[in-house]
């Protein structure tokens, strides 16, 4: 075999593993970010329901939902259109002037379309035959 | 703008890599499935560069992923004529010594306008001169003329002629090609006699030297008229 042909196979083999490196990556990092992401929901759900929304641990909470989200979204948005991601942004950001502005109902609200983005968004953008089709 | 700028890098360069991977094919010689994969990378490479939510790695992905298809498509023609002719078709016979065969023709979807214009970009102007054409898989013509039609070779006269060779570029704007000092087997002397014999006094005055085998040497100033002299035969310039 030619030099040339070598080079080809190491070349293809690469590519092979880079794309199923990414794949993997890309499949690890938005279950592991959504997941934490609804985790926080859900715990914010409960700490506002006991303590009403005008609270120090809710404020807490939304601020290091705000932190992960902010580091998860950084790593994501190598591999995913951030079009597709900035509303969960958005609505954690609408959480925190829903708390000083006093309007639980948003609030809540809030929270819900944010846990429902991270189910639907597992189901758009995992790898099924729905989705390929 | 400068995230732009750094994107469209990025891709140029991937794109490069991947055409120079999957070979040296011009577009006019290019396979069915090659020409769809070049056309769907085009289009793919321009839309990170163009959209900046979108991840560089939308672009590459797809790029790498359409490469690997390549390679299995081309492998899979390697060890498979049927495969091949699935793919790339097969050459079709569309002259042959009775005229044109126009069933061949319908099955191309090609008019006799488009044959015509085929044959006389193979510098032949009357079908009356070809024994065969052949319409090739990437779309080419090509054509066998009738013997009484064919060009004439040295062979066909029998002459006894030397052997052509290869140029070899000693001179390149102004500089020594040293790597090619050896396969022409001269040295730097040799060139400053040539110069001499041009009457050129520096190498740098060179636009272009080349030597064949035969000690046919082509040698032009800048901003001057070619010269061609003959010096001693070489023994290793390639033939």
């Amino acid at each position: 075999m030619t030099k040339y042909l070598w080079f080809k196979i190491i070349a293809i083999v690469c590519i092979v593993a880079i794309l199923v490196a990414i794949c993997i990556i890309e499949d690890r990092l938005v279950v592991s970010s959504l997941e934490e992401v609804d985790n926080f929901c859900f715990e914010i759900e409960q700490v506002a329901q006991e303590n009403g929304i005008v609270d120090g641990q809710v404020a807490s909470l939304v601020d290091n939902l705000e932190y992960r989200w902010t580091e998860n979204e950084e790593k994501m948005c190598f591999m995913i259109n951030h079009k597709s991601i900035e509303q969960i942004g958005i609505e954690i950001v609408r959480l925190k002037t829903y708390i000083d502005e006093e309007e639980p109902i948003e609030f809540f609200v809030s929270l819900k379309i944010i846990q429902h983005y991270c189910e639907t968004f597992q189901h758009f953008m995992g790898a099924s035959f729905h989705n390929i089709l | 703008m400068l995230t732009i700028v750094v994107r469209a890098i990025i891709i140029y360069v991937v794109v490069l890599f991947l055409y120079r991977l999957m070979g040296k094919r011009q577009l006019g010689q290019m396979q069915p499935f090659e020409l769809v994969l070049t056309l769907i990378i085009a289009d793919l490479a321009t839309i990170p560069m163009a959209e900046v939510s979108v991840p560089v790695l939308h672009g590459i992905v797809p790029l790498l992923t359409l490469v690997i298809v390549h390679f299995v498509l081309t492998f899979l023609c390697k060890i498979s004529n049927r495969f091949a002719w699935f793919l790339s078709g097969k050459p079709v016979i569309v002259i042959n010594p009775n005229g044109i065969d126009y069933k061949a023709l319908k099955n191309l979807n090609i008019s006799v306008d488009d044959v015509f214009e085929a044959i006389r970009g193979c510098g032949y102007f009357s079908i009356e001169q070809i024994q065969y054409a052949i319409m090739e898989t990437n779309g080419k013509m090509s054509v066998m003329p009738k013997s009484q039609f064919a060009p004439v070779t040295v062979g066909d006269m029998k002459f006894d002629v030397e052997k052509s060779a290869i140029p070899v570029n000693i001179i390149n704007e102004g500089k020594i090609v040293k790597e090619n000092l050896q396969i022409a087997g001269i040295e730097e002397n040799d060139i400053k006699n040539i110069l001499l014999q041009a009457k050129i006094k520096k190498v740098k005055d060179v636009l272009i030297l080349t030597v064949d085998k035969n000690g046919q040497v082509y040698i032009q100033k800048f901003y001057d008229k070619y010269q061609t002299l003959q010096i001693q035969k070489l023994g290793r310039v390639q033939e």
